[in-house]
């Protein structure tokens, strides 16, 4: 018997109207992704900005109130003035400061004498436990020594004399972060969250249906009649592309409404890439559902599939040059990782589609790889 | 066009452990309607379907001819129509669009399908439930809704599995009249019941056991066999 459009169809409009008539399925679908994705677009900000410091000046002159008031501008530190030993105890341990930051005596006076054997100290004492704050507080400071620096050579130009000025502020190097300037971690983030959800949703909403119809015992009617594998699988494929599809746009439109994620590459290809993507990921679900044939078991492996590595190997969390150079490869395996590439270089940069062909390409494959795979493994028998 | 006939040869079936069934033979002649009765666990699921293709036999055979000429087994699916015992409709969909489901997956061309939809709905008495849903039809009306989908495509071999359970005594009454009225010449049908007063209202009935095939024949004549006046004494007896 050949393919027929026909039985497809029949069987894409016959899940259209199953989708429709079950609203729970329906909301879940269209509104958990805009749930997610505001939620933690909002919560996950790997931005650390006002950082409470508490400050023992002792020093208490214009200079070192110039450093702090250049410290307070940067917008990274809140300062908390405390003016005993005591009281800077009580603020690290009862208020919560992670830091403490001492102006030695003396500070303004040797800044003012700008000799290089005595310059001005400052010492931070950070709170260690939170390692990535910590370090991030020390890089933060750096930067506004640095900048204070500057802004002292420039009232006493004895300072700005190289060697022999007391705060040397050396040949400074200017960065300049392209794509994303301000280094805005949700502009980062938004579009791999997007990934990933909608990867998720896709492999959950195609790995229940075919169990479920073993479970309601629909199959065995469906298998006694001519319909085959590869129609089935397309007809499951189809209605559940559409509403995926509907969930890409609508958190398309929040990463660029709501979150203000500027997208400067190619919406056609974008659109294209997140096609390929979807059915991908929907025909793994439909993997599952033929293999598992019931839908707890369909559910757990959807989970496990389609959530944790995603989140681990895509690239998401950890980056991946930092892996192993097994897991490197091992990483490739999951089309997650390549649309994460596309997605978050078609948001923040121009790039010709080109230079994706290979993130494009390893998708596709994906998705023409668990198609066959969903066919193939379709039983068109009831055998246990 | 010719019924179907069904030859079983020495099939044997294994369901996990159990020895579902065990160097089975029967044949299914042509245009009648038989009937495959034996108590629960008999093996009267797993025959029928192996009957409908949908189970291997670990051995033997199961052959199907029309008129003398040999089918593979693709020709054989096109012109089966199998109702499992298990509920197997969409709970959601109402009657007409699983008749409409039906007809798309047996490529029935619309004037057809209307003039057969009409004839089995006006024969099953389910007109007027046609925009129901099948989760909220009747045991009967459910089986019903489910003969009209397989019949839709006037099969050549009707399987039906246990179609009378869960029914009540008039609904039974009305499934047989329709079993009856759509067999004939053209359509052989393969009941199986492990209610024994149904077996009288086959032509043929093949009595199964613990997975072992008991007789074959007419009912009179295997009553007559066994040296009974009542299907269910072969069993007590056999226990």
């Amino acid at each position: 018997m050949k393919f027929s459009w026909r039985r497809a169809r029949s069987v894409a409009y016959k899940e259209y109207k199953h989708i429709l008539r079950d609203p729970f399925t329906l909301a879940v679908t269209l509104i958990l992704p805009m749930i997610f994705v505001g939620m933690f677009g909002f919560v996950i900000d790997l931005d650390y900005k006002h950082m409470r410091v508490a400050v023992r000046d002792n020093d208490q002159t214009s200079v070192s109130r110039r450093f702090l008031q250049e410290m307070a501008s940067s917008g990274y530190f809140n300062l908390t003035p405390v003016h005993s030993p005591a009281e800077a105890d009580r603020e690290l341990e009862q208020n919560g400061s992670p830091a403490l930051l001492i102006i030695k005596r003396g500070f303004g006076r040797n800044i003012r004498a700008a000799n290089p054997e005595n310059p001005g100290q400052i010492q931070l004492l950070a709170d260690g436990t939170d390692n990535v704050q910590a370090s991030i507080m020390g890089t933060y400071l750096q930067g506004v020594v640095q900048k204070a620096n500057a802004v002292f050579a420039k009232d006493n130009p004895d300072l700005s004399g190289g060697a022999e000025s007391g705060a040397r502020t050396g040949e400074q190097i200017r960065s300049r972060f392209l794509f994303n300037p301000e280094l805005n971690s949700r502009w980062f983030i938004v579009p791999a969250l997007s990934t990933i959800i909608i990867g998720f949703l896709a492999i959950v909403l195609t790995a229940l249906t075919v169990a479920k119809e073993w479970e309601n015992g629909s199959m065995e009617l469906l298998l006694s009649t001519p319909v085959r594998p590869s129609e089935i699988v397309l007809g499951k494929l189809v209605p559940y592309f559409v509403l995926t599809f509907l969930d890409v746009l609508v958190v398309f439109v929040l990463a660029v409404y709501v979150f203000r994620i500027p997208f400067l590459g190619s919406f056609p290809f974008y659109m294209l890439a997140c096609w390929v993507y979807i059915t991908g990921a929907l025909a793994l679900g439909l993997v599952i559902s033929v293999v598992t044939r019931q839908q707890q078991a369909a559910i757990q492996f959807a989970f496990a599939v389609g959530l944790l590595p995603s989140f681990i190997f895509s690239g998401f969390i950890f980056p991946i040059e930092n892996m192993p150079a097994f897991f490197q490869y091992f990483t490739a395996l999951f089309p997650q990782r390549w649309f994460l590439l596309i997605s978050r270089t078609v948001f923040l940069s121009d790039a010709a589609p080109v230079t994706l062909a290979a993130a494009f390409g390893a998708i596709g494959l994906f998705a023409t790889a668990m198609i066959l795979l969903a066919v193939h493994k379709f039983k068109t028998d009831v055998e246990p | 066009m010719p019924a179907l006939r069904a030859e079983v040869r020495q099939v044997s079936k294994k369901m996990g452990r159990a020895q579902a069934l065990q160097q089975v033979n029967a044949v299914f002649d042509a245009g009648k309607v038989h009937g495959i009765i034996g108590p629960n666990g008999a093996g009267k699921t797993t025959l029928i379907r192996v009957l409908a293709g949908l189970l291997h036999p670990d051995e033997g055979s199961v052959v199907y001819d029309e008129a003398g000429k040999l089918l593979s087994a693709a020709d054989v699916k096109r012109v089966t129509g199998y109702f499992p015992q298990e509920p197997s409709l969409y709970p959601d969909l109402t009657c007409r669009e699983h008749l409409e489901f039906f007809r798309d997956l047996y490529d029935l061309p619309q004037a057809p399908f209307e003039r057969r939809a009409e004839e089995l709905l006006y024969a099953t008495g389910m007109a007027p439930f046609q925009g129901r849903p099948a989760g909220k039809l009747s045991g009967g009306m459910y089986k019903k809704l489910g003969l009209m989908c397989v019949l839709l495509n006037r099969p050549k071999l009707l399987l039906l599995d246990e179609p009378t359970v869960g029914v009540d005594p008039v609904s039974r009454q009305e499934l047989w009249d329709l079993v009856y009225g759509f067999a004939g010449e053209e359509m052989t049908v393969i009941v199986s019941t492990s209610y024994m007063d149904e077996a009288g209202r086959c032509s043929q009935v093949h009595v199964l056991s613990g997975g072992r095939m008991l007789a074959s024949g007419m009912p009179q004549d295997v009553m007559n066999h066994f040296g009974v006046t009542d299907f269910a004494e072969i069993f007590l007896k056999n226990e």
